[in-house]
């Protein structure tokens, strides 16, 4: 066999290793990063300093407006646990994900609804993000697709998954390819039932929700949710819908990372949302989460060589739709965290047997939870509460916060609270780190 | 059957006649305003309606041209119609859905808004004596200001907004002009909506070829036994009339089939939850409350007239079409046509105001088979073409 290290990863660890020894300054040693962005970013050589917020404008709370929040999370700061800046977009998009180009040096925040993008400068002032630039073409560049979820940096490219098209609403839908200056690349679209694309596999869906890499095996990964019907409806309105819950993604695709194409779709019924790969030089897979059905999926590459996708554990009672959403792997790859939305916890899963996981923790995080970020090192934790405008709760259990915690390998202990709702800002989606050391050396 | 033979001539030489007069005009007009074939064979259509259609109604202040066609199509597919450039007519009335959603049981509007009712089909659209499952407005042209102003649907602010956002569009420069003689306002804008709406007709079905065009081989006999069925033991004919020289399959009536009722007063503990194909679990209501705003309440006609008597009462729609726009009914509640057939067979749902005509029926599985197979001879040929139609202009932004 050979060496499973290609020379790709290993590009990727001296040149991290090297920003680390240039940048390691004041702060400390070089050895924290959130857990789950492209290989392809710079790492932050030390203690992350600011958490960007994208969150939702909320009707009834402040200017109701989308905006980007940033929170001080350095220690001993004046500041420390507080929001010092906040940039409004203007209107309500249905804020979700984003992510940064591979040079760290913008960051770029998607509107699920009307599929506008926002592009903040966030080296110039990485206290203080700047929108520099909005890009409001979209579905007309893409041809048709709808619904920017995923950012993900490539080589100067950012890799976008739309969840939905432009036609009907519906869940068809592609990965859309620009550079990092905004211009439109490329679609690739999802294999669907009429169309596989070459893909080999059981039939597909065309449905699409995450994406990510592993450059050393020339693979990439993407998963499915649903189209804007459904992710934009009231969530109460969607379960006593049976059409509607019979538009859920099935389906994981496996793609040639280099060349783009399809080639093979896993059957990974009850929407796949999130992947994650493992770290390792020598770990071959990754792992995704089914919202509906409450399963931690392992996708591999199996002795032969194959990829293989099988449901490796049970994430709560799947009788009681816990609905996993976000999840955070270590960067030893031994533990995996695993927001459920409805009962508001956060579990923590023994992986390092990848194909037998076994939940070790869980603790109650709020009425809600969605979104989960540690630190490089897995002591921070921070969490968020809202999974889509019209999916989060009603009423009092309608909480939206921020939460910040350590993780001692035994517990999560406290730390802050920004209240999202007190504070005026709306509802709190995905967090990433910032900090100045990146751009210093 | 020499009757249906003479008819059969004799409308044959009308619709020869009114398709060349039709062509004709179509091409002059066409020749001078650079509308396109779609357009022309738009026309055509309502000058000669397929086999199994009656004349259309096209009101005298709004005859029906190329040019107006081509507009009401493009308004009819624009996303940028709506407040925040997210839907068109099309994204509830999608051509590729029998020009509905069969993804829902009923639509999401402007920032995925809950609507009650499920979208009706508009093929066909032109025969409607009353729109909407309550029957509440009368016009195609009048129609349109429901959907582009409500705010769970396209959610503008005003006819104005509406005007202005259209004013604003280059590629709308001269359209209203070339159609109607002068800029948009709100009445042209009503009259190029009604116009391409009007022009969406299906039918020359099997069942029509079988029963007006005189083709014994256009249905199995399967269906055939249905439409027996439909006109003698079940009795649906007595409410989804089937004329002598063409049917629409409604009465234009309303009638308290049970529906309405059923769901205003349900008090099951669960819902059925489909969580991957073929996976199901009950899920609580009071979860289901958990996640999402209190459901409208529907009382059908009455909210109309106030009149006690027609709490429950919609429309009786056409069946033509209808197994291209599933789900079923005025809230969506059942899935498919066994669905409905069994519905009907169970008597709907008793309750004091049910409609006399509504009564267990009976059926054998072999009867309800028929049933199912005799509607579903009811879709029209040449729907790919009303489809390539409407795609055959953007969807805006
Ligand atoms: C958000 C979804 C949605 C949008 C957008 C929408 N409709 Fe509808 N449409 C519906 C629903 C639902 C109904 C039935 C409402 C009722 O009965 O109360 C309906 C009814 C109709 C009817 C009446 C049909 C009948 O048989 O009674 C017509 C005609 C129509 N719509 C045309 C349009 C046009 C034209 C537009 C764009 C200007 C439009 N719709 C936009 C959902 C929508
Ligand atoms: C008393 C009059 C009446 C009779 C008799 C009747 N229907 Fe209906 N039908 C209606 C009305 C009214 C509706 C609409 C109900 C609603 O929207 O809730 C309807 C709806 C339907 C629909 C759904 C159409 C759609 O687009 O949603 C089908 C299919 C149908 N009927 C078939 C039948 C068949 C088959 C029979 C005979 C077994 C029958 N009907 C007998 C009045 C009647």
């Amino acid at each position: 066999m050979r060496h499973p290290m290609s020379r790709g990863l290993l590009a990727a660890f001296v040149f991290a290793g090297a920003v680390a020894v240039t940048a390691a300054g004041p702060i400390g040693p070089a050895r924290a990063d959130e857990t789950c962005q492209s290989p392809y970013l710079p790492k932050i050589t030390g203690q992350e300093e600011f958490l960007y917020v994208w969150t939702l404008g909320m009707e009834g709370v402040g200017d109701q407006s989308d905006k980007l929040v940033t929170i001080d999370v350095r220690p001993g700061s004046a500041t420390y646990g507080k929001v010092i800046a906040k940039v409004s977009v203007g209107g309500r998009h249905e804020a979700h994900h984003a992510g940064f180009t591979d040079d760290r040096r913008f960051f770029w925040a998607g509107g699920l609804d009307d599929s506008m993008i926002f592009i903040f400068d966030v080296h110039s002032d990485p206290s203080r993000p700047k929108l520099v630039k909005t890009i409001d073409t979209f579905v007309k560049d893409s041809g048709g697709v709808v619904g920017p979820h995923t950012f993900y940096a490539l080589p100067g490219r950012m890799m976008i998954t739309g969840l939905s098209n432009a036609n009907d609403h519906g869940g068809k839908s592609a990965l859309v390819e620009y550079t990092n200056d905004g211009l439109f690349v490329a679609t690739h679209w999802v294999p669907d039932g009429k169309d596989m694309r070459g893909a080999t596999g059981n039939g597909a869906d065309g449905y699409n929700y995450d994406v990510r890499v592993l450059p050393r095996k020339n693979v990439m990964l993407s998963s499915s949710f649903t189209g804007w019907s459904n992710y934009m409806m009231d969530f109460g309105k969607m379960l006593a819908d049976e059409a509607a819950m019979k538009r859920f993604g099935q389906t994981v695709t496996l793609w040639n990372l280099h060349t783009r194409q399809p080639r093979k779709v896993f059957t990974v019924p009850g929407a796949p949302l999130e992947i994650r790969w493992a770290w390792g030089p020598n770990h071959n897979y990754a792992f995704t989460t089914a919202a509906l059905t409450s399963k931690l999926w392992l996708i591999y590459e199996d002795d032969a060589g194959q990829w293989q996708a099988k449901a490796v554990a049970d994430i709560g009672d799947p009788a009681k739709i816990p609905l996993p959403v976000d999840i955070s792997i270590s960067s030893d790859d031994r533990h995996l965290w695993i927001d459920t939305f409805m009962d508001g916890t956060a579990r923590l899963f023994d992986i390092s047997d990848p194909h037998n996981p076994k939940e070790v923790y869980q603790k109650k995080i709020g009425a809600q939870l969605n979104m989960v970020s540690q630190s490089w090192d897995g002591k921070r934790l921070y969490f968020t509460s809202s999974l889509l405008a019209n999916w989060d709760k009603q009423g009092n259990d309608n909480e939206q916060f921020l939460k910040a915690y350590t993780w001692d390998g035994k517990q999560l202990t406290h730390k802050f609270t920004v209240d999202f709702r007190k504070e005026n800002l709306g509802r709190s989606h995905i967090m990433r780190f910032g900090a100045r050391s990146l751009y210093s050396g | 059957m020499t009757g249906l033979s003479n008819r059969r001539a004799r409308i044959g030489r009308l619709l020869a006649f009114l398709l060349t007069l039709a062509a004709a005009m179509a091409i002059a007009s066409a020749a001078a305003n650079g509308a396109d074939d779609h357009d022309r064979r738009a026309v055509a259509r309502i000058a000669a309606p397929p086999l199994g259609l009656p004349p259309v109604p096209v009101p005298a202040d709004n005859p029906v041209t190329a040019e107006k066609v081509a507009l009401g199509r493009k308004l009819f597919m624009d996303r940028r119609l709506s407040r925040n450039s997210t839907m068109s007519c099309a994204m509830c009335h999608i051509p590729e859905q029998g020009f509905t959603n069969n993804e829902l049981k009923t639509p999401v509007g402007v920032e995925g808004r809950s609507l009650r009712r499920n979208a009706p089909t508009i093929l066909n659209v032109a025969y409607a004596r009353a729109m909407f499952h309550d029957a509440r407005d009368d016009f195609l042209e009048t129609q349109v200001f429901g959907p582009l102003l409500a705010r769970v649907e396209m959610a503008n602010p005003s006819v104005g907004a509406v005007l202005a956002t259209i004013r604003g569009l280059d590629d709308y420069a001269g359209l209203f002009e070339r159609a109607f003689g002068g800029p948009a306002n709100a009445h042209t804008l009503g009259q190029a909506l009604a116009t391409y709406q009007r022009t969406v007709l299906a039918a020359n079905t099997p069942f029509d070829r079988w029963y007006y065009g005189g083709d014994q081989d256009a249905i199995s006999p399967r269906a055939a036994a249905g439409f027996e069925l439909f006109t003698g033991k079940a009795g649906c004919s007595a409410c989804h009339l089937v004329g002598e020289e063409s049917a629409l399959f409604t009465d234009h009536g309303l009638h308290d089939t049970g529906v309405g009722y059923a769901r205003e007063t349900a008090s099951d503990e669960s819902v059925m939850v489909e969580i991957a194909p073929g996976v199901s679990v009950p899920v609580a209501r009071a979860v289901i409350r958990s996640v999402g705003l209190p459901p409208e309440k529907d009382l059908g006609r009455l909210e109309v007239t106030d009149d006690p008597d027609d709490l429950y009462k919609y429309r009786t729609p056409s069946l033509r079409n209808v197994a291209l726009t599933a789900p079923y009914m005025h809230d969506g509640s059942l899935q498919t046509l066994t669905d409905v057939v069994r519905f009907y067979d169970r008597g709907g749902v008793p309750h004091d105001g049910l409609d006399p005509l509504i009564e267990p029926l009976g059926l054998r599985d072999d009867e309800v088979a028929a049933l199912v197979a005799f509607l579903e001879s009811l879709t029209g040929e040449a729907i790919d073409d009303l489809i390539a139609d409407a795609r055959s202009v953007g969807v805006g932004g």
